[in-house]
């Protein structure tokens, strides 16, 4: 186990530095001037000086080299266009928000996806798995940018007399609520149609009567034979749902006011902020990695038969 | 075990929820923060930097001015008159200009702002090092230029700098020319000082909380970034008497339906971001919203090298109902521009006054005008950045244009791509593009001066000798009554019957903000600045 987690690890690093020339190459082919903001053209020389401290007057070789060399000292560079702040004081401030945002959301989605999942399995074709799926498929359905303004609708303004929730921010636990369920509805709706699925061909199997028929108990054969054997679909799907959840709360951020990195992600880019897009993609695609070394290990726990292959 | 896992998840989060619910309620009670004059604020975008000589956007402009002083700041329309402020008085000789500095503005440390400090910071400014945008407000002061662009050298050019402190409190500018304008422009917030030893010892950290030394009637007492900033009142200020708020929270709401949300629930008593165009109906039968003149003009500029006949412009711009154009797509009190330099300009009345283009369509004269053209292009490819307001209101004059006949094919840019793309010389594919201009100092000649041969800004292929001669003459014109006839006469170049029309203003903007009842004295200037000492609660 412990040589296929090295291995692993060992490849991520390849893997980020391919992540950044292609990157590094995609922005340098759109066309803008990092500097010009507004109308007002940028003078001759205030461009040189700019280009200069950033290194921008180097090849594009020479920057790839700078930059890389960045990403291992862990020094990500100054932004272009906060030019007070430097990548990591950015990613230092608003990353834990969308850490957290993300959390919540994926915790949201465990907690009542995967029972909402069993339930709806285990009473196959009965009211409770018909009024489960219909809250589940009437979910997925709905894309977050609606739910969030919806949330903020009736319980942010309508009812704010009744609710403690506030429009906006990320100033404390009432204002985790809302995005949280913005965030977490959708990842919630896709774990409970999955664990619903795998519920169902498991209970299938000739284990599963094999250990009816031996008289176990019928609540520790779902929880002992069919739970664990259903879970692996569902993990499969965690991993990446959990970088979806911190990168992809960009919409859920910018509709709540959140101070997460999500916002930095896409307004970097348009801005040409070099140093802050590569920076962000970088640690976005080391989480995404990690994500997925975690699920491929907790296959070992969930199903012997991988552990045995690869160690 | 795994059931108890999840009972256990489930109570967290449950118990989460209750600690929201709790600890919320408690921070209620809107009646009392107007008593204890605390100001809570949405603004658009997190300040890309507080330090003067490198922040180019307003929402920094805005914090900046509050916790600095500026030399002079601009009395109320229709003259602009600058009031002193951290300048006591000022006399300007032809293009030498000295101003007197009051000896009692101090930095939050306690030391008093002295002429070195402007001299340091205006230079700091100007150096190539620093790499500040603004550093062409500056290009006006003898030499400034040449410092800018030095290669070698360039500790020569920068003490040739005409900016010299003659004393203790007296500072000395040498400008270009006379430049009657520059004591305006002092308001710009580029201008102002910055504490020498905290830059020196921060470096790009000094805009911090913890490091910031200001000399303003607020100090900045907070900073979450992305999130909140929050100014305390400066009691130590010259005037402090007179400042009423003690607080004022800004939160930073990017998304203009989030901070509308936010001023409807009451969270914030003032929003100074943009509303979404579907709301506004909605918020000016309130009343809350309110809106204040700017010194600025939309426009479409016109390729002359495409379309080379001026009857084909003027009949374009005649097709097109600006009064429409205002009254359901920007909706927020914008005026249909009959010239370029807007009304609030001093003198701007007289500039445009024989400026042309009409309000309402007028679509005989159109005609008239196009069946004039010999040889008209009859396929036009209009070039606009990518906002939804653009686009609509493209799309309103493609309707307008087909009336003369014209095929108007729209394409939309991202807006760094545009800029670039735009030249100038413009690419020959562009026959009209659209841009905005807002002012940075209160003198038509910081409008005029794009449709100069060389500028930077003309996109429209059009050089007129006779244009820039006029503009070149208003720099040396001190008497504000000739200068303005000077302008009048560029204006016409442009706008008049007379004139060739290289572009096609539509409206001149306005700014606008959602204001509570209960909050006084909150007012933007033309330059989109507002001031906190005249802001109270009631």
């Amino acid at each position: 186990m412990l040589k296929f987690i090295v291995r692993r690890i060992a490849w991520t690093i390849p893997v980020i530095l391919l992540v950044i020339l292609m990157t590094f190459l995609m922005m340098r082919l759109i066309k803008g001037n990092p500097f010009q903001r507004t109308e007002r053209p940028v003078t001759e020389s205030t461009q040189r000086a700019l280009e200069r401290k950033y290194h921008l007057d180097q090849p594009w070789y020479i920057q790839y080299a700078y930059y890389v060399e960045g990403v291992f000292t862990a020094d990500l560079g100054l932004s272009l266009q906060f030019p007070d702040r430097t990548v990591n004081d950015i990613i230092k401030d608003t990353f834990p928000v969308s850490l957290r945002l993300g959390g919540f959301a994926m915790l949201f989605a465990i907690v009542f996806g995967v029972p909402l999942g069993i339930i709806a399995a285990l009473k196959q074709n009965t009211i409770a798995d018909y009024s489960a799926m219909a809250v589940v498929n009437a979910g997925y359905a709905l894309p977050n940018f609606l739910v969030a303004t919806l949330l903020i609708y009736f319980f942010a303004v309508k009812w704010r007399h009744h609710t403690p929730f506030p429009t906006n921010g990320w100033t404390g636990p009432a204002s985790w609520v809302l995005p949280t369920l913005a965030l977490g509805h959708a990842p919630m709706t896709q774990l409970a149609r999955i664990v619903r699925g795998s519920m169902l061909e498991t209970l299938q199997q000739d284990y599963i009567r094999t250990a009816k028929a031996k008289g176990l108990r019928w609540r520790r054969v779902v929880g002992l034979h069919v739970l664990r054997n259903s879970l692996i679909p569902a993990v499969t799907a965690a991993g990446p749902l959990l970088g979806y959840l911190i990168a992809g709360s960009f919409i859920v951020e910018t509709i709540f006011g959140i101070p997460g990195i999500g916002r930095y992600f896409i307004n970097s880019v348009s801005s040409r902020d070099y140093s802050v897009t590569m920076g962000i993609t970088v640690l976005l695609s080391i989480i995404i990695i990690t994500a997925n070394l975690v699920v491929d290990i907790l296959y070992g726990f969930l199903d012997p038969r991988t552990r045995d292959v690869r160690t | 075990m795994l059931k108890r896992f999840l009972w256990a998840g489930l109570v967290a989060v449950l118990s989460v929820a209750v600690v929201g619910t709790s600890a919320a309620t408690t921070g209620k009670g809107d009646a009392s923060k107007a008593r204890a004059q605390v100001l809570r604020i949405a603004i658009g975008s997190e300040p890309p930097s507080l330090d003067p000589g490198l922040a180019t956007d307003t929402t920094s402009a805005n914090i900046i001015y509050n916790i600095m002083e500026p030399l002079v700041k601009l009395g109320p329309l229709p003259k602009l008159r600058p009031i002193p402020t951290a300048a006591a008085s000022w006399r300007v000789r032809g293009a030498n200009v000295t101003i007197n500095l009051r000896r009692n503005v101090r930095w939050s440390n306690g030391k008093p702002v002295t002429a070195q400090d402007y001299v340091w910071s205006w230079l700091r400014t100007i150096s190539p090092e620093l790499g500040a945008d603004y550093a062409y407000q500056f290009f006006g002061i003898k030499g400034a230029e040449a410092y800018n662009s030095c290669k070698s050298n360039c500790g020569a050019l920068r003490a040739k700098v005409g900016v010299k402190a003659a004393g203790r409190y007296t500072l000395r500018v040498q400008l270009t020319s006379p430049q009657p304008w520059f004591v305006q422009q002092l308001s710009h917030h580029s201008f102002l000082p910055v504490h020498r030893a905290t830059v020196e010892k921060y470096g790009n950290k000094w805009t911090e909380p913890a490091n910031i030394v200001t000399d303003g009637p607020f100090k900045l007492a907070a900073w979450r970034h992305d999130a909140s900033l929050t100014l305390v009142k400066n009691t130590k200020w010259r005037n402090a008497k007179s400042v009423r708020l003690n607080r004022i929270e800004h939160s930073i709401i990017v998304d203009g339906g989030t901070a509308a949300n936010a001023f409807q629930a009451g969270n914030v008593d003032v929003n100074s971001n943009t509303l979404p165009a579907a709301d506004v109906p909605k918020w000016r039968k309130t009343g809350l919203l309110k809106i204040y003149k700017a010194l600025g003009t939309y426009y479409y500029g016109f390729n002359v090298k495409n379309i080379t006949d001026v009857n084909q412009r003027r009949a374009m711009a005649f097709a097109i109902d600006r009064y429409q154009i205002t009254k359901y797509i920007t909706q927020t009190g914008q005026v249909p521009a009959k010239g370029f330099t807007p009304p609030g300009i001093t003198g701007g009345p007289t500039i445009v006054k024989h400026a042309f283009l009409p309000a309402r369509a007028q679509r005989a004269k159109a005609r008239a005008f196009m069946a004039k053209v010999r040889n008209p292009k009859k396929a036009i490819k209009l070039y606009m950045n990518n906002a939804p307001n653009h686009v609509k209101i493209a799309t309103a004059v493609q309707a307008f244009w087909k009336e003369l006949g014209l095929d108007v094919t729209l394409r939309v840019i991202e807006w760094k791509q545009y800029l670039q793309f735009l030249g100038p010389p413009p690419p020959s594919d562009v026959d009209v593009y659209r841009l905005g201009w807002i002012y940075d100092f209160p003198d038509a000649y910081n409008g005029l001066v794009l449709w100069t041969c060389d500028s930077g800004n003309n996109n429209t292929n059009w050089c007129n000798k006779k244009f820039d001669g006029l503009l070149d003459k208003a720099t040396k014109t001190s008497s504000d009554a000739r200068r303005t006839l000077i302008y009048q006469q560029a204006e016409d170049l442009i706008s008049s019957p007379k004139g060739q029309l290289p572009i096609m203003p539509i409206y001149w903007y306005t700014f606008q903000a959602l204001v509570k009842n209960y909050v006084k004295g909150f007012f933007i200037n033309v330059q989109d600045n507002w001031d906190y000492t005249k802001v109270s609660m009631r």
